[in-house]
């Protein structure tokens, strides 16, 4: 039976015991096209439902293979189940394993009986095919199913296979040593009839040989524990190799007589007996070796109860189950019952019958609830609306520690009804209002117990950013608000419960701040074995406290994983220490953060040497790792003489040569030494004392003010005029630090005017350095309101380390040379012009030296502005301004009429 | 109206002030009709790239004085897109191919192929072949530095290259072969006094002796910063004296006052503060193996010889390793640290002597 029925297949299943009775009564003129559409498939279908229908035609041969008495063991699985499970044989598991046989048999024995009832003569082919496709699958597939059925477990190998000879029909085998086994056949009629038929006898062949190797399995049991019976009924002898007989009872020994009277089929049938024996031969040997193998002491195990993982089986159930911290669950308890007064209409607990309780108690126990600051605390907790402070519970921690199984089992025990909503669902912001609405606003009416909702929002870690900007928006709608949009967004007016694993995730920063963040801890070494040990009692599995609190010591406080363990191992009869520590799926996945990392290098840990490399290795980032080493070293150790210093440093060099070798050639042959280098600073530098380290920063802060200075260099190095442009070099460690020098000059007095004729010029050899390295001062606004002269691109931070103020020039000085810096432009321009025209250069170099005295004038007062407006412009538009005085007259007699 | 250095520098063969009997030489070279690939090489402030602005002028005329800024773009075949600033005139093109880091090699293919796979139009009476200058060729990767061996072969009729170094000691030696390799070495104390003398002389001034040969000295044999020097001084005073303060570079003195600091007290915590100063000399881009050999003259100024020999072997040790990392502050502070610990030792074995 497929696992997706296709429509048609569903139809099919809905209407099979109709079909099935249609068929029954050989209804083949179905006048009805759609039923006879589907009889086809329908058939194939019919014979699987026709094993479990009619296994009790087969029970014998099943049961003939049965016997408790003599430890019968199954053997026809393959070698991985043999290797699995045979460990523990048992009732059970032998059930399944004839289920498993008769499935396969059972579709041989099955034709002629089926036959017998539908009659479906001109059917053969499609029969023929049905049976060569069981065979297929016997052969390649181990079948699985079947092991439900138990109508035969009342049936005795002993009614079955009989070494005297019987009274029903039988088939005789004879053993290897002589012994005559009588095997009872089923079903003699079905067996005389089918057996008349040619074509029937194929299949027939097929049962004889499946029936004859759970005859040869038995007999090599049978023989194996030494135990010898004649069954009185029809029977099969058979022999074994060491000379027994066991009898194995037939059915229709009348159709047997007739099938052996023809010298094919015997041939055919020694063909399959030797196959089938040889393969018998195969399972008993690898049966033998289990047993011996096999421990007496073994706990017998349901297989049936094995259907739960022992996660979901032993999860709490009730509050004093949890395994997390007492305030952990307090806390969330606490705040889910502050939303009662909402939801239930019901006054919240005050701080006064708090009070009371922790008075009465206290005479009678220590308690620690009554504490002065809970006061304190309780006074923000309920907004005016009645609802607590925070709207949302952000439960934390990591993976496995029970924050899902905390969330639900509080909310059902605060009387509400968790609704959970977890990364598989669709969490687009659309999805994600309309799941959040439903939970909120609307109550379940399947529900018996009419409780309201309580919405959990798991993993909310992964949701993108905009749907838990949507969750704040929500949660922080106050009724006010919610009136004015008349309902289009209510308030929130049940308990949110959001949990994620990384408190810190970006996505989350919304969240943090308006929710109540729980962090629920990994969970203790001790509790958790303890936990373990109840586990394993229920499970009737032996295991001594040392291992368990291993298993608990490796999880790490992951009960999940530690369960998921303890489930994997149960096989074994006894755990050992070995056992836990060999297992690799129980190691979890340790990511270091490089803070641990950093302080595993530098504390020293004599207990465990080895975990060491793991930390490193799982924190990962060498490079931030070397980082941090190279920014704490120095305070780790007492070191006058800088020995364990320079040793650090020449490894932590090693590092950097062999990593810069590894990044250019990107060959990762030496990868592998790098946390060496790493560990041998460990060795230096390690002490038991606890430092406080510094997260490395430097690096980074250092590349950043690298960058900024080398953006300026090349910015100067691209604005230098063509003639003096020299490699970043020699700008950078010449020209550059002396530059500033040079662009200071002595002056007596601010006003250019008043300078002497060298002072000019010198002042005109700065404002020519300035053009030549494309350098300006530019007007800026200073903090203090007042403009400054500032260079730019600012050369004195490359000049100067630190000391950049010495050298500037005097904010008169600095606007002189800026005056000045524009006339040299213009002088330059002036140049260039009249290299391409060289008539009208000197008139216009004149000319423009005025205005650029205007200009730059201007420029100097730019400040005020009231000065720009100067009246020799007036004069010159005189026409225009009168143009605008009738404009305005126009206008004002506009006015004047409009109003 | 610029700075001395731009305005003095010399623009003929013959008008060069040291090393004259080379600058005869190279005038003789152009004379000539052929014209090798130069690779000319020397130390920063010698006067490489004025002797070849020189060259230039004398092989084309004062038209290759004529110049232009470009930038330049080209696209690497990961698609990156770069650009390259280039300086050129009419008759050659001046490029840093180490501008663009690792990918110098889309550059110098494409550039030089360009350049070399263009004739000159005009032909008569003028040179067949153009001039690519190259700077700082001793910083160009390995596969930039193959990509022109050819090139340099294949192109030599239509154009010529000239290198520019520090020092060959980086450039591989297939193209040290092709090349016919000129050093020009940092002028001597001498020389450069009486350039600052002449320089000062044509700008009118009167320069003391005693303040030009301590400009001299402060200026390392570089040129460049010796002319620099001496305008600042002329700046901050005129007229001269010669025991006024001559200004130079405010990362020489930080790395003194570095060295100082590791002379002075040999501790963890110094070590720390050494480090702060390190990393403000890494920010500001002082070449790291400068900061390894100001720290090393200075560390030895007062050590016996026993011992400066100790210090001058690590200081190698460490910059080796430091050219072969990436991190060069790690190498510098394992100088430092090593440095401070041999200082600290001696210290205690004279302390230990004298009682």
């Amino acid at each position: 039976m497929s696992d997706f029925p296709d429509p048609d297949e569903e139809y099919e299943l809905m209407y099979s015991d109709e079909l099935e009775l249609m068929k029954e009564n050989e209804d083949k003129t179905d006048s009805n096209p759609i039923k006879q559409k589907s009889l086809p498939a329908k058939r194939s279908l019919d014979f699987s439902s026709h094993i479990s229908k009619n296994t009790n035609h087969h029970e014998n041969i099943e049961s003939n293979k049965k016997d408790e008495d003599i430890n019968l063991t199954p053997s026809l699985q393959n070698m991985e189940d043999v290797l699995a499970q045979t460990n523990v044989p048992s009732k059970r598991t032998a059930e399944d394993l004839f289920g498993d046989i008769n499935d396969i048999d059972f579709d041989n024995l099955e034709l002629p009986s089926k036959r017998q009832k539908t009659d479906e003569e001109n059917d053969f082919e499609l029969i023929n095919k049905i049976l060569e496709g069981r065979r297929l699958k016997q052969l390649l597939t181990e079948p699985a199913s079947g092991g439900n059925i138990n109508t035969k477990a009342n049936f005795d190998v002993k009614d079955n296979i009989s070494i005297n000879i019987p009274k029903w029909p039988f088939m005789p085998l004879t053993n290897s040593d002589g012994d005559r086994i009588y095997i009872r056949l089923e079903s003699e009629d079905n067996w005389n009839k089918s057996l008349e038929m040619d074509t029937e006898q194929l299949s027939l062949r097929a049962t004889y040989s499946s029936a004859w190797e759970e005859a040869q399995k038995i007999c090599r049991y049978s023989s194996s524990c030494g135990w010898m019976f004649v069954t009185r009924w029809p029977f099969m002898p058979l022999t074994n190799s060491d000379g027994d007989r066991i009898y194995i009872r037939l059915e229709s020994e009348d159709n047997w007589n007739k099938s052996l009277e023809m010298d094919t089929e015997q041939l055919s049938l020694r063909a399959t007996y030797s196959s089938a024996w040889e393969e018998a031969q195969k399972i008993l040997e690898k049966k033998e070796q289990q047993t011996l193998k096999e421990d007496n002491t073994q706990p017998i195990i349901d297989t049936a109860e094995n259907t739960s993982l022992w996660v979901e089986k032993y999860r709490p159930s009730s509050y004093i189950d949890l395994l997390s911290e007492e305030p952990v669950n307090r806390a969330l308890l606490h705040w889910l019952h502050l939303w009662d007064k909402v939801v239930f209409k019901k006054e919240v607990k005050t701080k006064d019958p708090q009070q009371r309780t922790t008075f009465s108690k206290r005479a009678g126990q220590f308690q620690l609830t009554n504490k002065w600051k809970g006061k304190k605390e309780s006074e923000p907790e309920l907004d005016d609306d009645g609802r607590p402070h925070h709207k949302v519970a952000l439960l934390c921690g990591p993976p496995g520690v029970g924050k899902t199984t905390l969330a639900h089992l509080l909310a059902r025990l605060a009387g509400y009804r968790p609704v959970e909503l977890n990364a598989s669902d669709d969490r687009s912001t659309e999805a994600f209002r309309s799941a959040l609405v439903s939970a909120t606003s609307m109550r379940s009416v399947m529900d018996v117990d009419r409780r309201p909702n309580c919405l959990i929002l798991d993993e909310i870690d992964g949701a993108p950013t905009q749907t838990v900007e949507l969750l704040v928006k929500w949660c922080t709608t106050t009724v006010a608000e919610g009136a004015k949009r008349k309902a289009k967004t209510q308030p929130l007016r049940r308990p949110v419960i959001a949990i994620c694993n990384d408190l810190y995730a970006t996505s989350l920063r919304p969240l943090r701040a308006v929710a109540l963040t729980v962090t629920v801890g990994s969970v203790s070494c001790a509790r958790l074995a303890s936990r373990l040990a109840v586990v394993a009692s229920y499970e009737r599995l032996r295991v001594e406290t040392k291992v368990l609190s291993a298993l608990a010591t490796r999880a790490a406080g992951d009960i999940r994983t530690a369960l998921h363990v303890l489930n994997f191992l149960r096989a074994k009869t006894k755990l050992t220490i070995s056992d836990i520590e060999n297992v690799a799926i129980g190691t979890k996945d340790t990511s270091k953060s490089i803070m641990q990392a950093l302080q595993a290098v530098f504390t020293l840990d004599n207990t465990k040497p080895e975990a060491f490399h793991r930390i490193i290795q799982a924190a990962g980032e060498y490079d931030r790792l070397v980082d941090g080493i190279f920014e704490n070293y120095t305070t780790a150790r007492v070191d006058t003489r800088l020995h364990i210093a320079s040793e650090t440093m020449s490894s932590l060099g090693f590092y950097d040569t062999v990593q810069a070798w590894t990044m250019r050639c990107q060959n990762y042959s030496l990868y592998g030494t790098l946390p060496l280098c790493i560990a041998r600073c460990h060795r230096l530098l390690a002490t038991r004392t606890y430092h406080k380290l510094k997260f490395p920063m430097q690096a980074q802060e250092m590349y950043r003010k690298k960058a900024e200075l080398d953006s300026i260099l090349v910015s100067v190095w691209r604005g230098s005029g063509p003639h003096v442009v020299t490699n970043r070099d020699a700008l950078k460690l010449d020209v550059l630090p002396l530059l500033p020098y040079l662009l200071t000059p002595t002056l007596r007095s601010a006003n250019i005017q008043l300078c002497s004729e060298s002072e000019r010029s010198t002042v005109r050899t700065c404002a020519g350095a300035l053009c030549d390295y494309g350098l300006r001062y530019v007007q800026q606004r200073a903090s203090d309101g007042l403009y400054t002269y500032q260079l730019e691109p600012d050369v004195y931070k490359i000049a100067f380390m630190g000391t950049e103020e010495r050298i500037r020039p005097q904010p008169v000085i600095r606007q002189a040379i800026a005056r000045e810096q524009q006339l040299e432009i213009i002088r330059r321009n002036e140049e260039m012009a009249a290299r391409v025209n060289p008539r009208k250069s000197n008139e216009n170099i004149k000319k423009m030296e005025e205005k650029v005295a205007n200009v730059a004038e201007k420029e100097t007062r730019l400040p005020n502005h009231l000065q720009r407006l100067k009246p020799k412009t007036i004069e010159k538009r005189t026409p225009q301004v009168s143009k605008y005085y009738l404009y305005l007259y126009h206008k004002t007699e506009e006015f004047v009429l409009i109003c | 109206m610029s700075l001395w250095v731009d305005k003095h520098r010399p623009k003929d063969l013959m008008k060069l002030d040291y090393h004259k009997d080379q600058a005869s030489r190279l005038k003789n070279l152009v004379q000539q009709s052929d014209f090798p690939h130069l690779l000319v090489y020397g130390p920063s402030g010698a006067g490489k790239k004025t002797r070849i602005m020189c060259l230039l002028r004398e092989l084309y005329g004062s038209g290759a004085e004529r110049l232009r800024q470009e930038t330049m773009h080209f696209t690497t075949p990961s698609n990156k897109k770069i650009e390259i600033m280039t300086v050129s005139s009419n008759y050659h093109i001046e490029v840093n191919p180490t501008d663009v880091g690792i990918h110098d090699r889309v550059v110098i293919m494409d550039l030089v192929k360009n350049v070399a796979q263009t004739h000159q139009i005009d032909s008569s009476g003028q040179r067949e072949f153009k001039v690519v200058i190259l700077n700082e060729v001793d910083d160009l990767t390995k596969d930039a530095q193959h990509a022109l061996r050819r090139t340099m072969e294949k192109y030599v009729a239509t154009c010529r290259l000239i290198l520019i170094a520090n020092s060959i000691s980086r450039v591989i030696p297939a193209i040290r072969s092709r090349c016919l390799t000129i050093r020009v070495p940092a002028p001597t104390e001498n020389e450069i006094v009486s350039v600052l003398h002449s320089v000062c002389k044509k700008e009118g001034l009167n320069l003391p002796s005693e303040l030009a040969l301590r400009i001299a000295k402060a200026s390392d044999r570089n040129l460049r910063r010796a002319l620099l020097m001496c305008e600042a001084c002329k700046v901050q005073k005129y007229p001269f004296t010669p025991d006024q303060k001559v200004p130079e570079p405010d990362w020489q003195q930080y790395i003194r006052e570095t060295a100082s600091m590791i002379l002075t007290e040999q501790s963890p915590k110094k070590l720390g503060e050494v480090r702060q100063k390190l990393y403000e000399l890494i920010i500001h881009g002082i070449p790291p193996d400068m900061i390894f050999s100001g720290l090393l003259c200075e560390l030895v100024r007062n050590c016996d010889i026993s011992m400066k020999c100790q210090i001058a072997s690590y200081a190698a040790e460490y910059e080796h390793r430091m050219r072969l990392g990436n991190k060069p502050i790690f190498h510098l502070e394992a100088f430092v640290a090593k440095s401070m610990a041999i200082y600290k030792k001696y210290v205690e074995e004279s302390l230990g002597d004298a009682f």
